[in-house]
């Protein structure tokens, strides 16, 4: 069954005058249980593509589904309340300096419209996609422990139930004895293993990896990609991840080979 | 876990949120005690006002209010004494004889109220007996009548007198004085000045320009005294209007805040005085309350308009409007320096908390991206603000509290400015008053400004994108 489907996107930055197509026509589909790498150069596209995958970004052309959802209409309820004040009334406000105090009270209702429409792809995020940082990117105020069950929280699932799943997933990733440590005092295999269980702790359909193991050393590199393939074989669990490290790619099962934002190889492994 | 977020993220950096949190706490410290000072003020200038010169309710005769004879003495005053012995809400009542009067001594002259009152009585109303400067109130049979009189009026009647005298020189503290400024004194011995300005001038012909400066104030006050015992010759009309002169020895001088009230107001037997006036003892033209409590007094009054609609009854707010005024006025003081505090305090709090966000953006990127939606960031960064301005406002409360109730023991002293303070009746050392509602209403006031100066940084992180955040490093 399809997770992800990509269909002919393209994404463009408008940066300062010049156009950059960081993603420049891609067609690409993820099925469930897939272990799959995204490689390239640096540049290549790969953030923006598992960026858009998340549904974190908006395609600049074509479209993206993910459990069968589009990103472009998620995104496009969100514009379609892009506040339209009219010009008349934006000169005025320009031209009186009306204290932003006013102005927030007349883009108000279409401020709350916004927010709902952009709820509900925050929620889609977080029900159904799993993110993995290349700096891992933990709370430091909070220990591995509630550093995992915050994204439980933020669902509403039950204290047992949270307290029950993070000590599994925590002890899945072998930082069973280390539950009330606080990222600073956990080393950088270590943290990114912590993230690993955060990104699981949600039960999303497919954990997106940007560069996980770009910060750390082989030895910690091969122990990640060790657990991470165990949580696929086993809990069957989808990971997709970029990476410009060989190491990493003979892990994966299947390699996509992308270059100034096209695909130029995907290949299956056994 | 929002709440634990923003409580931790507090301690992040503790250096920047103790200082924030400081700043709080002296705000409200500050805005506790500029209340607390002018309520303490208000409130001690209104018992002065009430327990030495109106009391709460005084009753005259209404001719008497237009045009103060001395025949316009309160009608039916048997019915009134009557009336304010069984009263219960009243605690002590004063008949006053009043006139206008000059008072001569042998150097110079003024005009003054002269009070002729029943001493005992006097003193349950009015609690002018306890500033005595020197000598006693109406006390004891002497062949010439007493008369007490304030320390301005003294001043005015050339009574304060200056002297350096061997005996005064001796008990002179050895400590502040030096024994070189002592024998440069003592060549002043047994010279009497009937002024300050006389005296100074003197005093700087022998003292360095230095000493002068330093202990001019000091010696001024210490060799300064008042003549007891000095005839006054009092010039007044008697009943019958023929103009009469009586004779008074000074044994008693008063000093209250208020210089003008001192200048003003002269106390004697009435008994006494009716012999000259040939007033009887049922002739009185003022008549002074005192109740339980300031409210009180205003509610006795109308009480008492009731029951005695012949006469002019007036409770302490209308016999004295500026009181109420300065209670306004005070209020508003305080409203105004507790709205610069705020404001001073909602610039460290927004500077505080924008650092706090700008330097969390990819913690913030991240915290979207994995699912955290607007209104819970939104939430996070508000609760950072409360718990920090809470923090500080717990604090505060208790440093303000325990500061108020030291002060409320010891008083604070203004006496550098107690010359101007005392010519508008105030006195020079103040007793901060804060009830329980200005605390309340001061850290309420603060947990708003924090509220409100985190708007703007939360509305910062709210605006953030998550991709863009994720990517700043
Ligand atoms: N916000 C942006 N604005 C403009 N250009 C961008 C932006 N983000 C990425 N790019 C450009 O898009 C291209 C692809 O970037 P990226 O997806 O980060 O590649 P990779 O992750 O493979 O290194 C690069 O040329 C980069 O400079
Ligand atoms: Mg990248």
């Amino acid at each position: 069954m399809k997770v992800i489907e990509i269909k002919n996107v393209v994404k463009i930055y408008n940066d300062s005058e010049v156009q950059v197509h960081a993603v420049n026509g891609i067609d690409l589909s993820f099925e469930e249980g897939e272990f799959a790498a995204i490689v390239g150069p640096s540049g290549s596209g790969k953030t923006t593509l598992l960026n858009m995958l998340g549904g974190l970004d908006n395609p600049t052309e074509g479209d993206i589904l993910i459990n069968g959802f589009s990103v472009s209409e998620m995104y496009n309820g969100i514009e379609k309340h892009r506040s339209r004040i009219s010009p008349v009334l934006k000169t005025i406000f320009r031209i009186t300096i009306i204290p932003a105090v006013i102005r927030g009270i007349v883009k108000l209702p279409d401020i709350v419209k916004r927010m709902k429409a952009e709820r509900k792809l925050i929620d889609f995020r977080l029900n159904n996609i799993g993110f993995v940082f290349q700096s891992y990117n933990l709370l430091p105020v909070l220990t591995a422990r509630e550093n995992t069950e915050l994204v439980m929280q933020m669902q509403g699932v039950s204290k047992e139930m949270r307290e029950k799943r993070t000590k599994e997933l925590l002890g899945a990733v072998g930082l069973g004895d280390r539950l009330d440590s606080r990222p600073s005092r956990l080393s950088g295999g270590q943290q990114q293993r912590v993230a690993v269980a955060r990104a699981l702790a949600s039960k999303p359909r497919f954990i997106l990896a940007d560069e996980p193991t770009a910060n750390l050393d082989s030895k910690t590199t091969e122990n990640l990609l060790d657990i991470m393939e165990q949580l696929n074989k086993m809990e069957k669990i989808t990971f997709i991840f970029s990476t410009h490290d060989a190491r990493v790619v003979r892990k994966a099962r299947r390699v996509i080979t992308i270059e100034d934002g096209k695909v130029i190889s995907d290949k299956k492994t056994a | 876990m929002i709440l634990l977020i923003g409580w931790k993220n507090v301690w992040r950096n503790r250096t920047r949120s103790l200082v924030v949190i400081i700043a709080v706490m002296l705000g409200i410290f500050g805005g506790v005690m500029a209340t607390g000072i002018m309520q303490g003020w208000i409130e001690q200038r209104i018992h002065d006002c009430i327990y030495k010169e109106v009391a709460h309710v005084q009753i005259h005769n209404p001719e008497y209010m237009y045009n103060e004879e001395i025949q316009h003495t309160i009608t039916d005053y048997e019915k009134l004494a009557n009336i304010l012995d069984t009263l219960p809400e009243v605690v002590a009542w004063s008949p006053r004889v009043k006139l206008f009067v000059m008072a001569k001594t042998s150097w110079t002259a003024s005009g003054f109220v002269l009070k002729g009152v029943d001493p005992e009585k006097e003193m349950q109303v009015s609690e002018l007996y306890q500033d005595l400067a020197e000598g006693d109130f109406l006390e004891g049979e002497h062949r010439r009548p007493s008369i007490v009189i304030g320390s301005k009026a003294a001043e005015n009647l050339k009574l304060l007198n200056y002297e350096i005298t061997s005996e005064k020189l001796d008990s002179i503290d050895k400590e502040v004085f030096s024994a070189g400024l002592v024998e440069k004194l003592k060549t002043l011995n047994k010279k009497r000045f009937r002024n300050e300005k006389d005296f100074r001038d003197e005093l700087k012909k022998v003292l360095a320009k230095r000493e002068m400066n330093e202990y001019g104030d000091k010696l001024v006050k210490y060799f300064s005294f008042y003549r007891m015992g000095t005839s006054i010759q009092v010039t007044m009309q008697n009943k019958s209007g023929e103009i009469m002169n009586l004779v008074f020895k000074v044994r008693g001088v008063y000093k209250t805040f208020n210089s003008v009230f001192d200048a003003m107001n002269a106390y004697v037997d009435r008994d006494i005085l009716n012999r000259y006036t040939d007033l009887a003892g049922n002739e009185v033209h003022e008549v002074a309350v005192i109740t339980a409590d300031n409210e009180t007094g205003v509610k006795v009054a109308d009480k008492l308009s009731a029951y005695l609609p012949e006469q002019d009854i007036m409770s302490w707010r209308k016999s004295s409007p500026e009181m109420a005024m300065y209670t306004d006025f005070s209020a508003v003081m305080a409203y105004i320096y507790v709205a610069i505090i705020l404001f001073a305090l909602a610039f460290g709090i927004i500077n505080t908390m924008m650092m706090s966000v700008l330097e969390r953006i990819k913690e913030l990127g991240m915290l979207m991206a994995i699912g955290m939606n607007r209104k819970r960031v939104f939430g996070m960064i508000m609760t950072e603000s409360v718990f920090l301005t809470l923090t500080g406002a717990v604090a505060g409360m208790i440093f303000s509290g325990v500061m108020v109730e030291l002060f409320r023991r010891t008083g604070i002293n203004v006496e550098m400015w107690s010359e101007g303070m005392e010519a508008l009746g105030y006195a020079s050392v103040i007793y901060p008053s804060v009830s329980l509602g200005n605390y309340m209403g001061i850290t309420i006031l603060v947990i708003i400004t924090g509220v409100v100066s985190a708007i703007w940084p939360a509305r910062k992180a709210l605006k953030l994108n998550p991709v863009e955040a994720l990517r700043t490093e």
